[in-house]
């Protein structure tokens, strides 16, 4: 698996959201999902917005994925709604808890998978501009996003020698500082570098000049953003409502 | 046109190497010009001069060290020597894009010309793709690519080689052809001279920071091979090199390779399969072959690396199954910054040692000339000394199979002969080296034996003798060509 | 001196931020088993030492941590750990920023006292558990009464917030140190600083 955050090739989906309704979509989750009630109308306002990340991973093509969230959410819904009240003692506070995390979380950590897994680092960037994001926000999250796979392409060449060599856990099991330092230290050394280098080749190309960049990416908004962004406002509208007793 | 007049330079440490002094030149509009000359001799500092990276010179009137360095990107393509540094965006379309995004062109003209450029330069399958999949030669292609993407009237080239094989070397040069085609004045710094024999309009020889000579071309074409020799320069004609080393003699015995399989996860690369593979032992072994023939993954299996190898080596009446090969094959990488990991030269040695002893790692140290340097810390050392400490390790190791991932990309001729002369020490201690290469010159200077990967398999196994050294350059004249047409037609 | 922050400036930052949400993310790993959740406060700052005293050498101008800070924080946010990261990860970061710039960049003293400010974003990502806790159990109370509720509550009680803080500031503390020993060891005899 090539390790990096967003992607990097073109994504087929039949369901295709522009960036800034992803990360509306995701604020909104985030703020409801993270109260959690467990009773009252707002339960049910949930009980939709959960569905809406499977729904998203089962159109893009994430079938088992989609699945396992769907089992896992059932089970917690299950759990808080029954078993909640029907167990006791440790049993008990081990199921609260648990549901509990996980009922808050998951939804949002399926939600950033679904993210990450179908928006391009271009159509991200794009999206950041679009929101006019500043410069200093957008060049430092470029190079970060160009980063990961260099710090994974890095420490496996390390990780390589480091075994060629013998130097492995077995043989520094009684000195983990100098793995962490022999595993940390040639990579900050060759990230330094490979940055110092990307710095004057973006230099000699024209980075961080007065003139507004443009960017050819194209992002825009469709019937499924109009769709998915009524969705959560209604949700989120709805909840507001309910935890102010108007409803 | 460029003028260059009465230019000092040095840096900031006070340091020898890269300095120019006194230099005075003039590139007319439409030339290509070599800068030829050995390390630290000034050339890479003068491509920074002139793509503005160090602001001090002249072009149609405007003086561009008071150009920023924007303003500058618009006069000035500049490609680098590492194709893995010189990228910002993680695939391909966007990078191309870049250059002319920061430029603030408007987006239709900027896919028009990404669009003329892509036909150009018939990088189509390239296209839409995560450039840390592509290989060195196609980083490189997508480099200059996007810095013609831009339109400058004149392209630098600082090393643009270094790490490429034949066939992408084949591909740059014809790059460069189209630029000059279409009246671009390009500089290109190089060590390999044979690809720029026919497209250089002059050659600037440097040397301490001063332009020794300026040849036309046929000057240059002139010059015999003692006399490049002499200049520290790399050969120009790649048929004129002969076997250049005293004859080794193999320690007897040899390494068996009954069978060597491995597959990848992802398709890209082909899948390595070696049967009845036997190389003597105590050889020098040059291993050569397109990029992406299995060269890598057949040096990655045989020292162990790769766990799900299946195949044994049988060696002096041992079998080493994967596990076992780890323990007693050494590599030297590519980049040797990857293994490097204690504070000082000495610690680095004795890190390699299964029982710690000084005397013998300083023994190991004077033997490859380390001894002054060994309280340094390794990073602060040049590339050179780097690979040095490396090997020192790998002698203190003491594995018997020492494996030479490229030793000598982007080295001059100095360098390059002091790797060969390091290879025959390790050779005469009675060890057995695999060199991945694709420096033809390395090969003649210190290999006895030579292997050669295509497809994932051997398809040449014989001993580097006269008529095994016409074979080995008889496949490096032809790589280019070979390769390319075979792209075209899978294309 | 430029006070603005140059292309070159950005892409350290872009860099050093790569570098140490890698790193967060090895310290988050074992944060996924609950009870070592606790220690992420501690783990955090001193896995991430020396990377981040290496980006302070690279620090002249205000700014930089900052921006380091609001990126770090819209990823942890877009990868679903909730919306309090924002308000830490900003938060921590600007101060932590306005103490280093206080001693210059240069400050022994104000760079420790700035590194824990600066870790203390991650209490941020486990922020959430509070604020859900008392949401949580008042609703519990209706359900249930209130004995039961207090056993629960007796059980995630409001020391550990505290006890966290003090774990950031070990850890910070900690960690600096091994950051700036690895400087002098490898980094300044290398000559990269």
């Amino acid at each position: 698996m090539q390790a990096q955050l967003f992607q990097s090739a073109p994504i087929n989906t039949s369901l295709r959201l522009d960036p800034r309704t992803k990360l509306l979509m995701m604020f909104i989750l985030s703020v409801i999902m993270i109260n959690g009630d467990i009773r009252g109308k707002a339960v049910y306002i949930r009980l939709v917005l959960a569905v809406i990340p499977f729904i998203l991973l089962l159109f893009s093509g994430r079938i088992k994925a989609s699945l396992f969230y769907a089992a896992l959410y059932a089970a917690v819904w299950f759990a808080e709604a029954f078993l909640v009240y029907t167990t006791s003692g440790a049993a008990n506070i081990l199921i609260v808890m648990l549901a509990g995390m996980v009922g808050r979380f998951i939804p949002c950590a399926v939600m950033g998978y679904y993210l990450m897994t179908t928006t391009r680092v271009s159509e991200f960037v794009a999206a950041m501009e679009q929101i006019h994001m500043p410069r200093a926000i957008i060049i430092p999250l470029s190079v970060m996003f160009r980063f990961f796979p260099t710090i994974a392409e890095e420490s496996r060449a390390i990780n390589d020698a480091m075994r060629m060599r013998g130097i492995g856990i077995n043989s520094l099991s009684k000195n983990p500082v100098a793995l962490f330092e022999y595993r940390l230290i040639p990579l900050l050394m060759s990230i330094v570098k490979i940055g110092g280098e990307l710095s004057a080749a973006a230099l000699t190309r024209g980075l961080g000049g007065p003139v507004k960049r443009t960017n050819i990416c194209k992002i825009g908004f469709g019937v499924w953003d109009f769709c998915m962004a009524a969705v959560m406002i209604a949700a989120l509208a709805a909840y507001v409502l309910i935890q102010r007793g108007t409803l | 046109m460029i003028t260059l007049s009465n230019v000092s330079f040095s840096y900031e440490q006070g340091e020898q190497e890269g300095c120019l002094r006194d230099v005075s030149l003039t590139i007319q509009a439409g030339e290509v010009i070599l800068l030829c000359g050995e390390s630290g001799c000034g050339k890479t500092t003068l491509t920074r001069l002139i793509n503005g990276l160090i602001p001090h010179y002249y072009e149609d009137g405007k003086e561009i060290s008071q150009l920023p360095l924007y303003e500058t990107a618009k006069l000035v393509g500049s490609v680098f020597q590492n194709p893995r540094s010189q990228f910002f965006n993680v695939d391909t379309t966007s990078e191309l894009a870049f250059g002319a995004e920061n430029l603030g062109y408007p987006v239709t003209e900027i896919e028009q010309r990404v669009a003329q450029t892509i036909s150009e330069f018939q990088i189509e399958p390239l296209m839409e793709r995560n450039i840390f999949r592509l290989s060195g030669g196609e980083k490189q292609k997508i480099a200059c690519a996007s810095v013609a993407v831009c339109t400058p009237p004149v392209f630098v080239l600082d090393e643009p080689t270094s790490n490429l094989d034949a066939a992408a070397i084949d591909e740059i040069r014809r790059l460069i052809g189209i630029w000059k085609s279409q009246g671009k004045t390009v500089v290109v710094a190089e060590h390999r001279l044979h690809f720029l024999r026919d497209l250089a309009d002059r050659a600037v020889y440097m040397r301490q920071g001063r332009i020794e000579r300026i040849f036309s071309v046929q000057e240059l074409k002139a010059l015999s091979q003692p006399q490049l020799e002499q200049m520290g320069l790399r050969p120009l004609w790649l048929e004129n090199l002969t076997i250049n080393r005293d004859p080794v003699h193999g320690t007897g015995g040899s390494l068996d390779l009954p069978r060597l399989f491995f597959s990848h996860d992802h398709r890209e690369t082909p899948t390595l399969d070696v049967k009845d593979l036997n190389v003597p032992a105590g050889a020098v072994i040059a291993v050569i072959g397109h990029n992406g023939a299995g060269k890598s993954t057949f040096a990655r299996c045989l020292c162990g690396l790769e766990k799900r190898a299946k195949g044994a080596l049988q060696f002096h009446a041992s079998v080493m199954n994967a596990k076992q090969r780890l323990k007693n094959c050494y590599m030297v990488m590519q980049d040797v910054n990857h293994q490097l990991f204690t504070e000082s030269v000495l610690d680095e040695v004795l890190l390699s040692m299964a029982e710690k002893d000084e005397t013998k790692a300083e023994k190991i140290l004077e033997s490859l000339d380390l001894s002054h340097l060994k309280t340094l810390h390794p990073m602060s050392l040049s590339g050179g000394q780097k690979q040095r400490v490396a090997i020192a390790a790998a002698i203190a190791s003491e594995r018997e199979i020492i494996i030479l991932d490229e030793p000598t990309s982007g080295l001059d001729l100095r360098h390059m002969r002091e790797v060969a002369q390091n290879l025959r020490r390790l050779a005469k201690m009675g060890k057995t080296l695999f060199v991945i290469t694709h420096d033809p010159e390395l090969i003649l200077s210190c290999c006895t034996h030579l292997i050669q990967f295509e497809n994932g398999k051997v398809v040449l196994n014989e001993a580097l003798d006269a008529r095994g050294a016409e074979k080995m350059l008889h496949y490096f004249l032809d790589a280019g060509k070979k390769r390319a047409e075979y792209t075209e037609e899978t294309i | 001196m430029d006070n603005k922050l140059n292309a070159k400036d950005l892409i350290n930052v872009g860099l050093f931020t790569a570098i140490y949400f890698v790193l967060f993310f090895v310290a988050g790993m074992i944060g996924y088993i609950p009870f070592f959740m606790l220690l992420l406060p501690f783990l955090l700052p001193l896995i991430t030492g020396i990377p981040f005293m290496l980006f302070l050498t690279k620090v002249k101008k205000f700014g930089m941590v900052t921006i380091m800070g609001i990126i770090i924080s819209l990823l942890m946010f877009a990868t679903g750990h909730g919306w309090p990261v924002l308000v830490t990860g900003i938060g921590c970061a600007l101060i932590a920023d306005l103490i280093f710039k206080s001693g210059e960049y240069k400050s022994w003293k104000k760079t420790v006292i700035g590194f824990c400010v600066f870790s203390g974003w991650c209490i941020g990502a486990m922020l959430p558990m509070w604020i859900m806790r008392d949401a949580y159990f008042e609703q519990m109370r209706a359900g249930y009464g209130n004995e039961y509720t207090d056993t629960l509550m007796g059980l995630m009680t409001n020391w550990v917030f505290p006890i966290l803080i003090v774990l950031l500031i070990i850890g910070g503390i900690i960690g600096a140190n091994i950051g700036r020993a690895s400087l002098k060891k490898h980094f300044q005899r290398a000559g990269i600083v």
